[in-house]
């Protein structure tokens, strides 16, 4: 089996790695794009270690190579199946590799001090009063994404909500210049008041916007 | 994996989002799979399978049935 890791440039130079299982990563290339793989005969648990600790070896990765994270775990049963997956898709591969070129992926996890307190107090009450507190907690959600979609308009490329069971969750795309500015202006929204918390994320190789799916700034 | 993020450190809330995102995001392909039980191989699956989370399992079926 092969492990995949990442997408990167045809002539991108790897550094010498060990990956998840502990072999040395191996480079695939095609003409025009490569994929990063590992030998995998050991079965993978998928747990929270392992998705952490290849994590990390993509972090680590991606500060010497421009690509595109591969999702954890993808498994390939031969190196010739990984060649035929990269001829059919490295055209796409490699133009999304140059627009994202000197970008990066931030997300910014907002919510309140005491999230949708009235909503777990109603629970045991009216159901009228269940949905009113349903409906502001939900009107409070999309006002914040709002609010920090515009903060961050100035400086992310693209933008992508992701889901959240409690406050938002915003993937940004941004230059690598201006992750302090982007950081600057999400504390701007905290300071506002409304005992807002918010934790920003990043930077991160960029998981949220490999294809082209995600809602332009 | 909680959303909650009051009550631990803000370097702990990026590594859940990290790793959210390392199995939520990132370059989709279909693999295969080998199923077992306590190290043992039962069977080896040759199906074209990709893992994701369940919310965005329910975001895709949500999204065909609209299309349906």
């Amino acid at each position: 089996m092969m492990l995949l890791y990442a997408v990167v440039p045809a002539d991108a130079t790897v550094p010498e790695t060990r990956g998840l299982v502990g072999h040395r990563l191996e480079t695939i290339r095609g003409a025009l794009a490569a994929v990063i793989v590992e030998e995998c005969s050991d079965r993978l648990r998928a747990t929270n270690d392992e998705s952490g600790a290849f994590a990390k070896i993509i972090c680590d990765l991606a500060t010497r190579t421009l690509m595109l994270p591969i999702r954890f775990p993808t498994l390939l049963t031969t190196t010739s199946v990984v060649l035929a997956e990269l001829q059919a898709n490295q055209a796409a591969w490699r133009e999304r590799l140059s627009e994202l070129d000197g970008l990066s992926e931030v997300v910014i996890r907002a919510q309140w001090a005491q999230p949708d307190r009235d909503l777990g107090l109603a629970s045991d009450s009216s159901g009228t009063t269940y949905l009113v507190n349903r409906a502001s907690a939900i009107h409070r959600r999309e006002a914040s994404v709002a609010e920090i979609t515009d903060l961050v308009r100035s400086c992310a490329r693209e933008i992508k909500v992701l889901h959240s069971q409690r406050g938002v969750r915003i993937a940004c795309l941004v230059g690598n210049a201006d992750v302090p500015k982007l950081r600057d202006a999400v504390l701007s929204w905290r300071q506002a008041g409304g005992h807002r918390q918010v934790v920003v994320g990043g930077p991160w190789p960029p998981f949220s916007f490999v294809d082209q799916e995600a809602v332009g700034a | 994996m909680s959303d909650a993020m009051e009550s631990w450190p803000d370097e702990q809330v990026a590594l859940i989002d990290l790793i959210d995102r390392v199995i939520g995001g990132g370059v989709l392909i279909t693999g295969d799979v080998v199923l077992g039980v306590a190290g043992v191989d039962l069977v080896y699956l040759g199906l074209r399978l990709v893992l994701a989370p369940a919310h965005e399992v329910d975001q895709s079926v949500a999204l065909l049935r609209r299309s349906a």
